[in-house]
């Protein structure tokens, strides 16, 4: 039971969830108790957007103009390359592959998406919100940095340091 | 009205103007420019594309350090790949004997279509990797606290969706790096247990990757996955607003006792 706030000029009748908080003259939506931290989306995040929509649009014409999408010779399901790889993001499952074909393609890919999508129902302290890196969510940031690093390193070691029938190879060579 | 009344008075020019203006404010019910409060919450509130934001926003939410754009960069690059995309399609054939062809073409003779290609391309390159920087973002902010976490949940699919749509699109210029990447991405789906070898073959539609699987993977590439990831990414907005607009510090719990909730 929570008890009535009295220093409302409307006391509030705690089994109810609505309630009159209090009158002001004005002509805005908004008067409010507190100092108003928002501003109007039109134009304040409506122009950011516009702006970042046209770097991201300049920035793919002169990618486009300066580096050539890659394409080999017409596909020939006689001649496999050596190693064949996969895109990039799965090169990291391709080495975990390489050591076993059901752990590494598919249970822990698996237990990676089901993980992921478990993460906001396991922490669920409302601490640290808002604020990169926070204090208080140490252990959780380390370790999911941990793991964006782990897959990192997968993905450059398959990308860079495997060669013919997924040897190692240091590409420097 | 009291235009018709006063038509008759009205020179040419400005029944032309007053007719423009009817056709304006039928398609836009607010002013041009909105100055005041009242027409920048009508502007945003009125308008279909417009209102997946809430009229206003909190001024933590704008800062760049904090989000660094990448949401609504990831969600540009998916515009231009769909706008790239529609147009590819005019050029492009799902034939295991043309497609390579229609790539040869949009280099030689398509006007500008090597830019197209390679915008495509990069952007679909920049999407994954921008999603997945979006992703840390909200995890290092903490951001899928409740009450979002279901907007995670959406984020998580999301990027599998990003992958699935790179990965079928990786296939359709039917050269030796789009083969064999497919070959060895499919035989991984086929390393699992009892479901595995099933959803490979769904996938390629016979045993090998050749015209069955490229017609798979187009339609689920231009019609199934972009369908599904703007379903989701409207879900993922509409989250947004009904969750409070972005994260804030303001959400932490306060540790003085007897103030929460």
């Amino acid at each position: 039971m929570r008890e009535v706030n009295t220093k409302h000029v409307f006391p509030q009748d705690p089994n109810k969830t609505y309630g009159l908080m209090e009158l002001m003259k004005g002509t805005k939506p908004t008067v409010g108790l507190q100092p108003d931290d928002m501003v109007f989306t039109w134009p304040h995040l409506l122009i950011r957007e516009l702006v970042l929509f046209a770097i991201v649009v300049a920035g793919l014409l002169v990618a486009a103009f300066l580096f050539d999408a890659p394409l080999e010779e017409i596909a020939n399901p006689n001649h496999p390359p050596n190693p064949a790889k996969a895109p990039w993001y799965f090169l990291g499952l391709q080495e975990l592959v390489s050591y076993s074909a059901f752990v590494g393609g598919v249970l822990i890919p698996t237990l990676i998406v089901i993980g992921l999508m478990l993460i906001p129902f396991i922490d669920r302290k409302k601490i640290g919100i808002g604020k990169w890196f926070a204090k208080e969510r140490a252990l959780a940031n380390g370790l999911f940095l941990t793991f964006l690093l782990v897959m990192g390193a997968l993905i450059i070691l398959g990308t860079y340091f495997r060669g013919a029938n997924w040897s190692f190879v240091v590409p420097w060579e | 009205m009291a235009t018709s009344q006063a038509s008759t008075t009205l020179s040419l020019k400005e029944k032309a103007i007053a007719f423009f203006n009817t056709l304006y404010r039928a398609l836009f019910r607010y002013g041009k420019m909105p100055q005041d409060a009242e027409g920048q919450s009508y502007a945003v509130f009125n308008n279909l594309f417009l209102h997946i934001h809430s009229v206003k926003v909190s001024k933590h939410s704008l800062r760049f350090t904090y989000t660094f754009g990448l949401g609504i960069i990831a969600t540009c690059l998916f515009l231009v790949l769909v706008f790239t995309g529609v147009w590819l399609m005019f050029y492009y054939f799902p034939s295991a004997t043309e497609a390579y062809n229609r790539m040869l073409d949009l280099r030689s003779s398509v006007d500008f279509g090597f830019v197209l290609r390679n915008i495509h391309k990069w952007a679909a390159e920049l999407m994954v990797v921008f999603v997945i920087l979006h992703m840390a973002r909200v995890f290092f902010t903490g951001a899928y606290k409740p009450p979002r976490e279901f907007n995670w949940v959406i984020g998580v699919l999301l990027l599998l969706l990003t992958f699935g749509l790179s990965f079928t699109g990786y296939l359709l210029p039917w050269d030796q790096l789009a083969f064999w990447a497919i070959t060895v991405g499919t035989s991984i789906a086929g390393y699992a247990p009892v479901l595995g070898e099933p959803i490979r073959k769904f996938l390629l539609g016979a045993d090998v990757v050749g015209q069955e699987a490229l017609v798979r993977f187009y339609v689920l590439h231009v019609v199934i996955l972009p369908g599904l990831l703007s379903i989701f990414l409207a879900i993922h907005f509409w989250r947004i607003r009904k969750d409070g607009g972005l994260s804030h510090p303001n959400e932490n719990e306060t540790p003085v006792k007897g103030t929460a909730q």
